[in-house]
C-alpha cells in the first residue's frame, strides 16, 4: 500500500514537464524511503535520474516496494487536472493495476480523484557509482538556461571549459562562432540565489549536444540553482534540488568523442 | 508499446505476476519450468511396453518421433497447434489420475502451465511405410538392377536405413514388432524360405494394389472434410460468376440454345445470341460439346446458381481417389516412389481406373474458369484479385502495427522528435559508464 501525499501539486507538475520529452514509458520505484526515477531517454546517451525522498511528502507511507510503471504522456494529461496550490495524494495497492490520484483544493473544497491504468515496463537500472567531480559549477537555473539556448542557436553542440580563469562554455558553428565565460564570484552569500560558484581541482574541457542540455533546462522552473559536475571523460551531470530535504532530479549526459 | 495492466479479472500470465508479488497467494505457481511439460493423447490400447522412439521418416529419412508397441503396433504423432493469432496456453493439474489416498495429500499439488498450446496425437500408422524406403531401389544402374533380384531377410533389407538416431535396431529385437513388419512386408514383396528366416523381395505390383486399396479406403465415405473441401469440392468447382450470370438469365439462355442445337439459321437465334453476354454464349458452346464428353453433359437446366456445372459423382469420385492417392504417396512415400506410383495410377492398364472422364471435365473447367476471369475482367474492376484469408489477416495486422506506429508518433512531443534527430554518433551509451545492476 502506497499514500503519499504532496503539499504542492506543482512538484509533481514540474518534475515530469521536465523529464517527459526525454523519456516515454518509466517506472517510479517506491519503497519506505521515498519515490525514485531512473530512466534512459531513447539513444541511451542521456539518463535522468530523479529521487523524492519520504520527507519531502507528508504524511509518506510505503509498507512494500512498489513499481508504477507510467506513461509520461498520460500522466501529464492527468496532472493537467490540478491546480499548481492543489494538495496532491497518491495511492495504490500493493500489486497495482492502477495509480489513483487525488488533487484537493484547499480554498474551494473540490476534490478530484483519477485513476491512471499502469503498464509492465521493462527496464534495466544501472549502477551510478558517487563520483568526484574535477569540476563543480553551482549557478543561478535561468543563467544556465538562458547560456544553452543562445549557444544552441549556433551550433549542435558547445564545448565546456572550466579552468582557472573561469568556465568557458563556447559553440562553433555554421554561421560563425560564439562562447559565454563565466568567471567565480568569491562574495556569493550561502544560500543566496544570485551569483556563481566555481569549484575546480583539474583542468577539464568536454564537448556535449546541446539539445540535450537545453532539454534538461526544463527543470529550471524546479529550482533556482542548478549544479553542473564534470570530469574527463565521464558524463556529465546536471543537477536540480527539489526542496531542502536532499530531493532531488539529476540528468546525466554521455560527452561527444570528436 | 507496451500494453496496460488491465484490471482484475484477468489472464493467467497477470495473475501470475499478480500473485508472485501479493503476500499469501492463494494458487502457488511453481517457478517456470527449463522444459514445460507437453501434453499427448496416447491410444488406451498401447501397453506398458510402449516407447517413443526415434525412426526415420518414411518420406525424408529425417529421423522423427514415433510411438512404438511391441504388440499393437506403431502409431505416429500429428501436432495440432493453436493458430498464431489466437494465443492459448495448458494448464495442466497433476493430480488427476493419482488415487483418492494421494489427492487429500496434494489438495494444494502444483497446476502446471505450459505455454505452447501444442497437442500431440498418436494415430497407428502402417509399420509397411517404415520399411519401404529400405526395399525400394531407386538406382536404375544394371548392377542394382541385379541386386533387385536378390531375395533377402529383413535384417538385409532394414540394414540400408540404419543410422545414428535410429532406433530401427533395437525395435528389431522386439518379437511383436519384428513379425508384424515382416508381416507388413510380406503384403509387398515375393517371400521365400530360407532356411530360417524368411526372405523379401519388392513386388512393385503388390505394393501399388496396397496403396490403391489404402487410398480406396480412404475414400469411402468421403475424405476429411478440409480435405474434402479444400482438394475436391474446390478443384471441382466452376466459376461461380458465371453461375449467378446465368441463374439470371438462365431461361433465355437455356431457349436460345435448345434453339440453336435446333436450327442454326433461324433468324431469331441469332438475334438472342447476339443479345447475349458472352457467358450465354459460351454455354451454347458447352452444350455442343458436351456431347462428346459425359461430363458437362448436365450443364443446363441447373440454374441453381451455386455451380455452373453439375459434377457427376463418379468424377467427384475420381477426384477423391487422386486426392488420396497422393495425400498417402505424399506424405508417407519417397519423393521418388511417389512418382513412380502415380504414374502407374495414370496408366490405365495397370492401374485399372479410368481417369479419363475427370480428365476430359478438368479441360472443361479450365475453360470455363478461362472465360470466367475473362468476363469478369470487362465486367468488374473493383475486384482486382480475390484475396485468401491469409493474405488479408496479414495486411490487417499490417495495417495494425502501422496505425500504432502512427499514434505513437502523434503523441510524441515536437522535443521528443527533435531529440530523435540529434546525431549521437560520437557519444557512446550510458551503460558503458554505468553498470548494469
Amino acid at each position: 500500500m502506497l499514500e503519499a501525499r504532496l503539499e504542492q501539486a506543482s512538484l509533481l507538475k514540474k518534475v515530469v514537464d521536465a523529464i517527459k520529452d526525454l523519456v516515454q514509458d518509466c517506472n517510479f520505484d517506491c519503497n519506505d524511503s521515498g519515490i525514485a526515477l531512473q530512466a534512459m531517454d531513447n539513444s541511451h546517451v542521456a539518463l535522468v535520474s530523479m529521487l523524492l525522498k519520504a520527507e519531502a511528502f507528508a504524511p509518506y507511507r510505503c509498507d512494500r516496494n512498489i513499481a508504477l510503471g507510467m506513461n509520461l504522456t498520460s500522466l501529464t494529461k492527468v496532472l493537467r487536472a490540478a491546480q499548481n496550490e492543489d494538495i496532491l495524494t497518491l495511492k495504490a495497492e500493493d500489486a497495482p493495476d492502477v495509480l489513483n490520484i487525488l488533487f484537493e483544493s484547499s480554498e474551494n473544497d473540490r476534490i478530484s480523484e483519477y485513476d491512471l491504468k499502469l503498464m509492465d515496463i521493462d527496464q534495466e537500472h544501472l549502477g551510478i557509482p558517487e563520483t568526484d567531480y574535477a569540476a563543480t559549477i553551482s549557478l543561478p537555473s535561468a543563467e544556465f538556461r538562458r547560456i544553452c539556448t543562445d549557444l544552441a542557436a549556433m551550433s549542435e553542440s558547445v564545448s565546456i571549459e572550466a579552468s582557472k580563469e573561469g568556465i568557458k562554455f563556447s559553440a562553433n558553428g555554421d554561421i560563425g562562432n560564439g562562447s559565454v565565460t563565466l568567471r567565480s564570484q568569491s562574495n556569493v552569500e550561502e544560500g543566496s540565489d544570485a551569483g556563481i560558484k566555481i569549484e575546480l581541482s583539474e583542468h577539464v574541457a568536454l564537448t556535449f549536444s546541446l539539445k540535450y542540455l537545453v532539454n534538461f533546462c526544463k527543470a529550471a522552473a524546479l529550482s533556482n540553482r542548478v549544479k553542473i559536475c564534470l570530469s574527463n571523460e565521464v558524463p556529465l551531470l546536471v543537477e536540480y534540488d527539489l526542496g531542502s530535504n536532499n530531493s532531488h532530479l539529476r540528468f546525466y549526459l554521455a560527452p561527444k568523442v570528436s | 508499446m507496451a500494453r496496460t495492466r488491465s484490471t482484475k479479472n484477468d489472464s493467467a500470465e497477470t495473475k501470475g505476476e499478480a500473485s508472485s508479488k501479493s503476500s499469501a497467494p492463494k494458487y502457488p505457481l511453481g517457478a517456470k519450468r527449463e522444459k514445460p511439460p507437453t501434453i499427448f493423447i496416447l491410444p488406451k490400447k498401447a501397453t506398458q511396453d510402449a516407447r517413443i522412439v526415434n525412426l526415420p521418416n518414411p518420406r525424408n529419412a529425417k529421423p522423427s518421433r514415433y510411438l512404438v508397441c511391441p504388440t499393437t503396433g506403431i502409431y505416429e504423432f500429428t501436432k495440432i497447434s493453436a493458430p498464431k493469432s489466437m494465443p492459448r496456453s495448458w494448464l495442466i493439474e497433476s493430480n488427476g489420475v493419482e488415487d483418492a489416498s494421494d489427492t487429500s495429500k496434494t489438495n494444494n499439488s502444483h497446476g502446471q502451465v505450459a505455454s505452447s498450446a501444442d497437442l500431440y496425437v498418436a494415430t497407428t500408422i502402417d509399420p509397411l511405410f517404415f520399411v519401404l524406403p529400405a526395399l525400394v531401389h531407386t538406382d536404375s544402374s544394371p548392377k542394382a538392377e541385379e541386386k533387385r533380384r536378390l531375395f533377402m531377410t529383413i535384417y538385409d533389407h532394414l540394414d540400408k536405413l540404419e543410422t545414428e538416431e535410429s532406433h530401427m535396431s533395437e525395435i528389431l529385437r522386439w518379437e511383436g514388432t519384428r513379425s508384424l513388419l515382416e508381416s507388413r512386408m510380406a503384403a509387398v514383396c515375393d517371400t521365400t524360405d530360407g532356411g530360417s528366416d524368411t526372405m523379401f523381395r519388392l513386388n512393385e505390383k503388390k505394393l501399388f494394389a496396397v496403396i490403391l486399396s489404402k487410398a480406396r479406403n480412404m475414400c469411402q465415405g468421403g475424405l476429411a472434410p478440409s480435405m474434402e473441401e479444400k482438394f475436391v469440392t474446390k478443384a471441382l468447382e466452376a466459376p461461380v460468376q458465371v453461375s449467378s450470370q446465368r441463374s439470371s438469365d438462365s431461361k433465355q439462355a437455356k431457349s436460345s440454345t435448345e434453339k440453336g442445337l435446333g436450327s442454326g439459321e433461324s433468324t431469331p437465334q441469332t438475334e438472342s445470341a447476339d443479345s447475349l453476354s458472352t457467358t450465354a454464349t459460351s454455354q451454347s458452346d458447352l452444350s455442343a460439346d458436351s456431347q462428346a464428353s459425359t461430363a458437362a453433359t448436365s450443364v443446363e437446366d441447373d440454374g441453381d446458381g451455386v455451380s455452373a456445372v453439375k459434377v457427376s459423382d463418379d468424377i467427384v469420385d475420381l477426384q477423391r481417389l487422386r486426392t488420396a492417392f497422393s495425400f498417402i504417396s505424399s506424405r508417407y512415400l519417397t519423393s521418388s516412389l511417389a512418382t513412380q506410383l502415380s504414374s502407374s495410377l495414370a496408366d490405365q492398364t495397370t492401374s485399372g481406373i479410368d481417369f479419363a472422364p475427370l480428365d476430359a471435365y478438368y479441360t472443361e473447367l479450365a475453360k470455363l474458369r478461362a472465360e470466367a476471369a475473362a468476363s469478369r475482367a470487362i465486367g468488374d474492376y473493383t475486384k482486382k484479385r480475390g484475396l485468401d484469408a491469409e493474405e488479408e489477416e496479414a495486411r490487417a495486422e499490417k495495417k495494425r502495427k502501422l496505425e500504432e506506429e502512427k499514434k505513437k508518433k502523434a503523441s510524441e512531443s515536437r522535443a521528443t522528435k527533435e531529440l530523435k534527430k540529434v546525431n549521437t554518433a560520437g557519444m557512446m551509451k550510458l551503460s558503458a559508464f554505468f553498470k548494469k545492476k
